[in-house]
């Protein structure tokens, strides 16, 4: 640490040019994405979601033949949506965790409006992350798939990955905004998807389809049941959006 | 001007501040000060929008903070130190607040040299001892050279040499113009930097005014090099004389300058002659405990 110390300019102001009015909601989407990648968990998130999807499907191939490429796409999809619940925990939640809401009030005192830029940007960051994971995916399935792959419902598949790779991030935000805690979220999330959700699909199939955002990406991908899967992931980003909008604008800065 | 009028913060029936009003004026140093746990910091949060007031209100130049159009522009805030995303970078955790504030990137490196972390702008803010962070908490607040400043605490974990570069800091901004308010709960910290003292306990203000009205002398000390003769002439003139420490004489209600004039008189030789000061813990004493319950 350096001992050389200044002190401040001669006159209030007159050598910092600030902006008169806050942010705008560009400018908020925009500094929330460098917030999201401004640290090595969220890094290692946006890696893990890129990424995840095509190691596992090179890894895949030692075992298995690829001869559907909208199916192992749906796989991805929802293997990197899981990702990217916790990138967007932890663009929420983390703010929380590290006390750092404190100064992101203080500086834009309208929480309604820094959780829309928030759920903004993870949605335009987990597409984007979507989009790479699913890009590499195809590569790796259209290198090690049969010769005469079945190309079917290719496209659909990639929207469906890139919208889930948004859907499951702003769900993500949501759920880290309503328990301002990130193991919480964390948990929680995965405890219900992962470990609730097949409960009750042994329990009542029906039921369960109309709850597993996971099954929905990958039905969606596939081509089946899109009303429905549709439902059940703009179902889970509503419940969870408005949760965390609720319980962000009653909860005191402490 | 900042304007606190009546605010009160209930939890559940535990009244944590209680009808607090002051006003701030620009150009001035105000300090806050009170024990841990007397409400200076909920205060300093209700006054920032943070913590929901249960009545009461507080304005910035007639707003509410929370209705300012850029408020980071307007009151520079440092409450909680730790409150730094310990993976980022000193430098990146400013840019983003410069982004945030709509100041130039570049007042980032000119802040951080303004409190001196320009060599620890790129390492992580995790490895950022106490003192290094407050300072990272200043140059946050700084960014835009906002006219208000707000301090909850700053001076905790920095070196005596930051504490006087803080003193600077903060009169040279009440010289330019600025408002100033500063919590402590230690009075040494801060009675040579502030104009004026908010005493809080107990969630009410119990005193406001100068340091030296509330603070002031109350009677001198005089060592003599023969004590039991000075004492003898004070006694004299009219003064109650107790003995202190280490031969001292102890003359409550007398002013430094009565006690010269018995000395001069006599031809009595000093060797030293001070006023005493009430300390914070005194007056703090003095201003909660209920009337009839000092012995």
């Amino acid at each position: 640490m350096t001992t050389t110390l200044t002190s401040s300019a001669p006159s209030l102001g007159s050598s910092v040019e600030a902006r008169r009015t806050g942010p705008s909601l560009p400018t908020l989407v925009g500094l929330e994405m460098r917030k999201s990648l401004s640290h090595r968990s969220g890094r290692a998130f946006a890696a893990s979601a890129a990424l995840l999807g095509p190691a596992g499907m090179a890894l895949a191939a030692t075992d298995a033949e690829f001869g559907w490429v909208a199916g192992p796409i749906g796989i991805v999809g929802s293997m990197t949506g899981l990702v990217l619940l916790a990138l967007g925990v932890v663009s929420t939640a983390g703010e929380w965790t590290h006390r750092t809401v404190q100064t992101t009030f203080l500086l834009v005192p309208q929480r309604g409006r820094v959780l829309a830029a928030k759920s903004v940007a993870v949605a335009v960051l987990g597409a984007a992350f979507a989009a790479v994971s699913a890009g590499l995916s195809l590569a790796v399935i259209a290198a090690v798939g049969v010769a005469d792959l079945n190309w079917d419902g290719t496209g659909q598949a990639l929207v469906t990955a890139v919208g889930a790779g948004a859907a499951f991030a702003v769900i993500g935000a949501g759920v880290g905004a309503a328990t301002a805690n990130t193991p919480a979220a964390l948990t929680s999330l995965y405890l219900l998807i992962m470990g609730v959700l097949p409960l009750v699909r042994a329990w009542n199939l029906e039921l369960a389809q109309w709850l597993d955002p996971a099954e929905a990406t990958m039905v969606l991908a596939q081509g089946d049941a899109e009303a429905r899967s549709i439902a059940v992931l703009a179902g889970w980003v509503v419940v969870a959006t408005v949760a965390g909008w609720v319980l962000t604008h009653s909860r005191p800065v402490d | 001007m900042i304007t606190v009028s009546g605010l009160t913060k209930r939890y559940g029936d535990r009244t944590v501040v209680d009808d607090v009003s002051f006003t701030l004026e620009p150009g001035t140093v105000t300090g806050f000060l009170g024990p841990n746990g007397a409400g200076k910091t909920t205060t300093m949060r209700m006054m920032t929008g943070l913590v929901p007031p249960s009545a009461g209100s507080a304005t910035v130049d007639g707003r509410p903070y929370g209705e300012l159009p850029n408020p980071g522009a307007v009151v520079g805030t440092l409450l909680d130190a730790s409150a730094v995303h310990p993976g980022r970078t000193g430098r990146t955790h400013l840019r983003l607040l410069a982004t945030a504030i709509g100041v130039p990137a570049e007042r980032a490196d000119e802040v951080l040299a303004q409190v001196g972390l320009t060599d620890a702008a790129r390492r992580r803010v995790g490895g950022y001892s106490l003192g290094m962070r407050q300072r990272l908490g200043i140059a946050g607040a700084l960014l835009a050279d906002p006219p208000v400043l707000m301090f909850d605490e700053p001076v905790n974990g920095l070196d005596p040499e930051g504490i006087r570069w803080m003193r600077d800091l903060l009169r040279g901004h009440a010289a330019r113009g600025g408002t100033v308010l500063l919590s402590s709960h230690l009075l040494g910290e801060v009675e040579h930097t502030v104009d004026r003292l908010l005493v809080i306990g107990g969630g009410r203000i119990v005193a406001d005014g100068s340091v030296a009205s509330l603070l002031g002398a109350d009677g001198a000390v005089v060592r003599a090099a023969d004590a039991s003769a000075l004492g003898a002439a004070l006694e004299a003139a009219g003064f109650h004389v107790e003995p202190g420490d280490d031969g001292a004489l102890v003359v409550p209600g007398a002013r430094p300058a009565d006690i010269g004039a018995v000395a001069a008189a006599g031809g009595h030789v000093l060797l030293d002659l001070r006023p005493v000061q009430r300390g914070l813990e005194d007056l703090f004493f003095q201003l909660t405990t209920p009337e009839g319950t000092l012995s």
